[in-house]
């Protein structure tokens, strides 16, 4: 890697200025660099150009319907309230904050934890076994299944008559109602989500564990260490940046999630399993109301922003960069 | 890449240039209207939930037959399933690609007549509907007291109930009364050991908006209340009726003689549910499902609170109406009035007998329209006995509210109910709650 530091004097002592000659090489070296910083322009424009279209306009014209009042299809329709939007979301009666947006949270966590703890054993343990490859495939077969069929098939074993009823039925115990029971929907749809995630967890975290050196290891087994005390001093805490990166990308995607929830409950019974993202589809394409949708769209901006920060903090304190 | 590759054909650079602009093309090209020129007729596309079956071979016959005879407009028709069918209003509409011809459901007709999507019926075609259909069809197919579009379905709802499973309850005929309704739903309920339900004495069912919302609202006409009051801009949910209604339910769960976890429309068939309320289109569904053990299914008025009461019942509908953006309205209308007025010879029907096409298409999909006339003629007297109760409801069905914001309140609705059925809110709650969401987001589309 070059050391800039070290180049920087010398640097610094070939521009000094005094001389026509050195006066000449700065102009030239000016200039090199404006022409290279245009070309870097030139070349970055076309991604520049992408997100200006597909992202700042959007979030611009997200920004002024999260004020305004509008039904959805004649610009001219646009009418400004204010932060009416924004007030309504919080206002008395309104569902949002509770439950939509504790269930928002409680989904996202809920999957982490989940994929995250059965990433790690599951990674940890694949590690252990042969044929390797074949154990990361199956576990990443619902990464390529769409989330319809996936929500399909879990819906379907969740039902009064299914699977996982039958299953509890020949145990001896009595029927769940898994996705109509209010107190269970939730739990039920965030252990689908979890495990549809698990798979490209464990490719990240395979990767973290593969970095590892296996003198670490060797070290251990020496000082006589025994599997549980390896997994929590040396690899738990080696893996931590891959950890960091699943636990990010995991809460995000969960915040924003609504596909499965669409497929499975529709939201039900009542709210019990309702999401930020559910509601407003719901409320910009089915009431056309483009208004609070987007006022909702920023709350939850915010929201995965703050959370996102957070994380990114802890894990810096404890020496890791995102 | 050698001089000899570079020269055969298409090579892959120009390939992986190609194709991507070639989408990009096609995907940015707005589909060809045609101008009416000679030579170059006007395309007008008409976009439907007949997606599928029956239903899509049905509207296809007439508008072939439009095209085979119509040289100067031509008609297209495009599909989505009816989940997706206000969606793509909405986003076809925003992009500027909305259908010439729409068919929605009339309870979004509120909202689409706010955001300027339907245009009026122009006055001959105005008289032409008020004078044709029933008074329900016409005023789901009317917003502040005009209309804007022909009825297409329409469906009343009734009371489906097993025979057999009555029967074996030791029960003769279907209930007339709520008080029936009740003895008849605990006597034929029935669970195993584990909790699982093996008969559902009334079937209550979460399934989508129009079973939990639909069978409610039926209850709720038949116990003379409404939904929405008469302007239309508050709900009247919180009434004595409408407390009947969630009490009744209320009761049926809480008793274990309806379990609204089990999929009804599954149930039913299996012969795992004795009592049901439904519209009228399930007929021709479960006949051609249920085979020889459609015999055992009966359809009766619902009941109502007391015997002598006076009949209502829940009805919706769909309608075809022209888009106001599009380019060719008069072309438009000419042909919904083509498909949707003008009587033609029915061959299966007595001597002599016509209808309009659209009725033709309706009754040949097992549904109903809205022209009872029509109906009669097409039903004959050896039609499934069945159908008797749905065609008798025309006449005292109280059309669903079709107010901007119908769907939010609709959506509001079935939240409250699952939440009574479920246990997480009691009669009380649930209708305070209902009032309070609906009066406060129905106001806002005004």
């Amino acid at each position: 890697m070059v050391n800039v530091d070290a180049l920087t004097p010398a640097t610094t002592e070939r521009a000094a200025p005094g001389t026509r000659s050195a006066g000449t090489a700065v102009d030239g070296r000016a200039r090199a660099r404006r022409r290279q910083a245009v070309v870097a322009y030139l070349f970055l424009a076309p991604s520049l150009l992408f997100f200006a279209v597909f992202l700042i306009l959007p979030l611009g014209f997200a920004l002024l319907l999260s004020m305004s009042r509008w039904a959805g299809f004649d610009l001219g329709g646009i009418q400004p309230v204010g932060l009416d939007n924004f007030t309504g979301l919080f206002a008395d009666g309104s569902t949002f904050l509770a439950p939509i947006l504790t269930n928002t949270l409680l989904f996202a966590l809920g999957t982490v934890v989940l994929a995250l703890a059965g990433s790690v054993v599951v990674t940890t343990c694949i590690d252990n076994l042969r044929f390797q490859g074949l154990w990361r495939t199956l576990y990443f077969l619902p990464i390529v299944t769409t989330v319809v069929a996936v929500g399909n098939v879990w819906k379907y074993m969740y039902e009064p008559g299914g699977l996982v009823n039958g299953v509890l039925n020949a145990l001896g115990f009595a029927s769940v109602a898994f996705l109509q029971d209010p107190a269970t929907a939730l739990p039920s749809v965030v252990v689908v989500h979890a495990w549809a995630s698990v798979g490209s967890a464990i490719l990240v975290l395979t990767a973290g564990l593969k970095s590892i050196p296996e003198s670490y290891y060797e070290a251990a087994a020496l000082d006589g260490a025994g599997p549980v005390t390896v997994f929590w001093k040396i690899t738990l805490p080696l893996l931590r940046p891959s950890l960091l990166l699943v636990c990010v990308t995991q809460l995000i995607s969960g915040l924003q999630s609504f596909a499965l929830i669409i497929v499975m409950t529709k939201g039900g019974p009542g709210d019990a399993t309702n999401v930020a993202a559910l509601e407003m589809y719901r409320q910009a394409f089915s009431y056309g109301h483009w208004g609070p949708a987007s006022a909702a769209a920023f709350v939850l901006f915010v929201v995965v922003l703050v959370i996102t920060l957070v994380q990114l903090w802890i894990f810096r304190r404890k020496g890791e960069d995102a | 890449m050698t001089p000899a590759h570079r020269t055969s054909g298409l090579s892959r650079r120009h390939f992986a240039l190609g194709l991507p602009s070639a989408l990009l093309t096609s995907g940015c090209a707005a589909p060809h209207q045609g101008t009416g020129r000679p030579g170059d007729p006007i395309v007008l596309t008409l976009l439907s939930h007949y997606a599928s079956g029956v239903l899509k071979e049905a509207l296809q016959a007439p508008v072939d037959e439009w095209n085979d005879s119509h040289d100067r407009v031509k008609v297209r028709t495009k599909a989505v399933e009816f989940t997706d069918l206000l969606t793509t209003f909405m986003v076809r509409q925003a992009a500027g690609q909305g259908a010439d011809i729409l068919h929605p459901y009339c309870l979004w007709n509120g909202q689409l007549v706010q955001a300027g999507v339907l245009r009026p019926a122009p006055r001959e075609h105005a008289e032409e509907i008020t004078r044709g259909y029933s008074e329900a069809a016409v005023d789901a197919a009317s917003v502040g007291g005009k209309v804007y579009g022909y009825p297409t379905e329409v469906q009343t709802y009734a009371l489906y109930y097993n025979k057999r499973l009555l029967r074996e309850a030791g029960i003769d005929g279907p209930p007339r009364t709520w008080r029936e309704l009740e003895e008849t739903a605990y006597r034929t309920a029935r669970r195993d050991r584990y909790g699982n339900t093996l008969v559902q004495g009334f079937g209550l069912s979460t399934a989508d908006d129009s079973t939990t919302v639909g069978q409610t609202l039926a209850l709720l006409n038949a116990a003379g209340g409404r939904f929405v009051s008469e302007d239309g801009r508050s709900t009247t949910i919180d009434s004595p009726a409408g407390r009947a209604v969630f009490e009744l339910e209320h009761r049926l769960v809480d008793r274990g003689a309806s379990a609204p976890g089990v999929n009804v429309y599954k149930a039913f068939r299996s012969g795992q549910v004795a009592m049901v309320v439904s519209g009228g289109w399930w007929t021709g569904s479960l006949k051609a499902l249920m085979g020889k053990d459609y015999r055992d299914v009966g359809v009766a008025p619902l009941p109502l609170p007391e015997a002598d009461g006076k009949r209502a019942t829940l009805s919706t509908g769909f309608m075809l109406g022209v888009n106001a953006a599009s380019k060719h309205p008069r072309a438009a209308w000419e042909f919904l009035r083509w498909l949707n007025a003008e009587k033609v010879i029915v061959k299966r029907a007595m001597k002599g007998g016509t209808a309009t096409r659209m009725s033709s298409l309706q009754v040949s999909a097992g549904s109903l329209t809205g022209r009872a006339d029509d109906m009669r003629t097409l039903l004959g007297s050896h039609s499934d006995a069945n159908l008797g109760p749905f065609l008798d409801a025309l006449a005292y069905s109280v059309p669903e509210p079709n107010v901007p914001g119908a769907q939010q309140a609709k959506s509001l609705l079935r939240k409250n109910i699952e939440a009574l059925w479920t246990g997480q809110q009691s009669v009380d709650q649930a209708l305070r709650t209902t009032r309070r969401q609906v009066d406060r987001e129905v106001a806002r589309s005004w």
